[in-house]
């Protein structure tokens, strides 16, 4: 409060009204102030503007000084060239891109499949770091990812060979497994922003989050779960954009209501994303995996088709591509 | 007309002093010292100084008329309706792209006023925004408003990929319309470098950086003359997150469209704001309505919902001072916010005859 460039008189007001901080200054609106400081409005105009330019972050900034910095567009690759033309590019880098689909959909393999990428440099779609993966229901597949990081050079012929086996994968990614909302929000305010801070790791996953939130509240704790639900989003933006790192929420899907509004988008399938409105508003980046009705067959093994859709995004279209579960990893052969 | 002292812009309390010391009207305070008034009234000698600048402000105005006016700070003078209503038709509204929604608006969005939109997500709020913020910036010679912009971004949906895409298409409509010499010398002006040049953002991550950014907004605004456009994407974001205390909430929204409404007037720029949409249950039934509560529906002069009606998007102008509530069908496709043609033609084949440079392995942008 000291900081602030003001006439003593002004400040000695303000502390007399208990306001500790510029933030506070601005908590309290313009007529409470008045009130609560007994200092005239000119005083109080020059007190607000001066709380302010110490909470401003950033002034206005042209955006065509943004698009000409080097990291603009940044994204993460989703390691299948036609998965990433869906998203133009891959993964953002800041905001919530959430993966909802019914169980066996293709959604953890996806995710590890993400946890791999994001260990290559820049120039091949990564982003140069690792992973930390939250698993709350199931143990996490840790065979699975053995064979993905076994087959990478077979998914990734982009990347020179000498390249895959110099990175030692498994290393790089750090699995935590939650079991409750209180274990999450430890790992999330201490573990998490530790590995961040030091830049061991660039994408963090979560799943599944719907596991936690349905299982523990009843139908009528609504106003606790949304205040749950509201704080681990708020916690999951800040974290993303204070160290510009694209968050994967993975979600678990409802039976569509026919009774209820059409509110959400246009019936594509008879089921939609768990956690409702209220998690639909956080959310940037809405990602569905389905599995398709037509199985494709490799060798003597076949799996059923898979499809990954946008529902909506900021820059994406409304639309799909199919892929496949193969050993290496999800891709969509040209 | 006598001007009663309860309708000047003062707080409640000093308001409140001044009548119980008698002073009803602004004529009984035309010849009090400051000194005197602060002693009758036992206001602050400050208090009975700003008192007195009121009043002098008010009276030493044009002539009183049935307009309202000269309410801000005190010391402008009244205008009359008709003052007001010419100076209402000299701001130009910002044209969209999209025909329909402009005859819904009543020519555009207005400019002086405050504009909000409400929908669920995906449904094209921020693809509204987006628009909006290029299409302040077509050359007057086109039709449009030839303005700046300041987008204040609180989720982060601001994507330059998107821009760049509006901005293009939007740069090509215009250069297919060229007629004449003047026409030809704007589209040098117009191109997606200087809209990006002309985009102010401002990224806040919490609705204190957002408070603040919206008092040092009147001083940015001064000194670039040149914004015509405000955009908040969106004010629900930063204040839905949870508060202790709604009545706090509450308070500062109201503080917040005071301030949206001030600048709209006083700069001359339209301020566009997105809001959420939350369920409400009334009676076992439940209902979505607008976020943020309902004094906050006072805020914006217009409010524009989108929503969904099976595969269709639609816009509905539901609260309007001009024009009565109407619906409209918009798509959001590759270019931007447009129209929807009346010929049977499917939405995806029209995106691919527009946009001709993209891979033909493409799928079609609206299924």
């Amino acid at each position: 409060m000291d900081q602030l460039e003001l006439n003593p008189r002004i400040i000695a007001a303000v502390s007399r009204a208990h306001l500790k901080s510029a933030r506070e200054v601005l908590c309290v609106s313009g007529s409470d102030l008045q009130r609560v400081t007994g200092l005239s409005s000119s005083d109080v105009q020059q007190l607000l503007i001066a709380a302010a330019t110490s909470c401003r972050r950033h002034h206005p900034i042209a955006a065509l000084v943004l698009h000409r910095k080097f990291d603009a567009g940044l994204r993460l690759s989703v390691g299948c060239p036609v998965l990433n033309q869906l998203l133009r590019g891959g993964l953002l880098v800041g905001g919530v891109t959430e993966l909802s689909g019914e169980s066996g959909a293709g959604k953890t393999q996806l995710a590890l499949q993400l946890c791999l990428s994001v260990q290559y440099p820049t120039q091949y779609g990564g982003l140069h770091s690792g992973a930390v993966y939250i698993c709350t229901e199931d143990s996490f597949p840790i065979k699975r990812l053995q064979q993905l990081i076994t087959d990478q050079s077979l998914l990734r012929s982009d990347v020179p060979p000498s390249l895959i086996s110099s990175l030692q994968f498994s290393d790089r990614i750090y699995i935590e497994h939650v079991a409750d909302l209180d274990s999450l929000q430890v790992c999330l305010s201490r573990r998490v922003p530790l590995l961040l801070t030091r830049g061991l790791v660039r994408l963090l996953v979560v799943d599944s989050l719907a596991a936690l939130f349905r299982s523990e509240f009843q139908a009528a704790d609504w106003l606790e779960r949304s205040k749950q639900l509201l704080t681990f989003s708020s916690t999951l933006h800040h974290l993303s954009s204070r160290f510009t790192t694209p968050v994967l929420c993975i979600n678990q899907v409802t039976d569509f209501l026919s009774s209820s509004d059409d509110s959400l988008g246009p019936l594509s399938s008879s089921v939609s994303p768990a956690l409702g409105l209220l998690w639909a508003n956080q959310v940037m980046v809405r990602l569905m995996m389905r599995r398709l009705q037509v199985t494709v067959a490799q060798g003597d093994q076949s799996s059923v088709l898979r499809r990954l859709e946008v529902v909506f995004a900021p820059h994406l279209a409304r639309s799909g591509r199919d892929a496949a579960v193969e050993g290496e990893g999800v891709l969509t052969s040209v | 007309m006598q001007r009663s002292v309860s309708s000047l812009s003062l707080s409640p309390s000093v308001k409140v002093k001044l009548v119980n010391a008698g002073f009803q009207f602004t004529a009984d305070l035309l010849h009090v010292k400051p000194l005197q008034l602060s002693k009758e009234t036992s206001l602050s000698q400050l208090e009975a100084l700003e008192v007195l600048q009121a009043v002098r402000g008010e009276t030493g105005g044009g002539d009183n008329g049935a307009g309202g006016g000269g309410g801000g700070g005190g010391a402008s003078s009244s205008l009359t309706a008709l003052e007001l209503l010419q100076k209402e038709e000299e701001l130009r509204s910002i044209v969209t792209f999209s025909s329909q929604l402009d005859a819904a608006l009543g020519g555009g969005l207005p400019v002086g006023k405050t504009t909000e939109i409400c929908g669920a997500p995906g449904v094209g709020k921020t693809q509204l925004c987006l628009q909006l913020a290029v299409d302040v910036q077509v050359p007057q010679c086109f039709g449009g408003v030839g303005g700046q912009v300041v987008y204040i971004d609180t989720e982060g949906s601001f994507l330059l990929q998107r821009v760049v895409d509006i901005a293009t298409a939007a740069v090509q409509h215009c250069s297919l319309l060229v007629e004449d010499d003047e026409q030809q010398v704007a589209m040098a002006t117009f191109t997606v470098e200087t809209i990006l040049s002309n985009t102010f953002l401002v990224r806040c991550h919490d609705y204190v950086e957002l408070l603040a950014e919206l008092h040092l907004l009147p001083d940015f605004l001064s000194n670039h003359p040149k914004v015509r456009l405000l955009v908040i994407d969106s004010v629900a974001f930063p204040f839905r997150q949870h508060f202790d205390d709604l009545s706090q909430r509450t308070r500062l929204l109201n503080g917040l469209a005071q301030q949206l409404i001030s600048m709209a007037t006083s700069h001359k720029i339209a301020v566009l704001m997105t809001n959420q949409m939350t369920t409400r249950l009334r009676g076992g039934q439940s209902q979505q309505v607008p976020a943020l509560g309902e004094s906050w529906g006072h805020a914006a002069t217009i409010r524009l919902l989108l929503h969904w009606a099976g595969p269709q998007r639609l816009a509905n102008v539901f609260k309007s001072p001009n024009h009565m509530g109407a619906t409209v069908r918009y798509q959001i496709t590759s270019e931007g916010f447009r129209d929807v043609d009346q010929s049977e033609q499917p939405p995806s084949k029209r995106a691919r005859k527009h946009t001709v440079q993209m891979a033909a392995a493409r799928e079609p942008s609206e299924t």
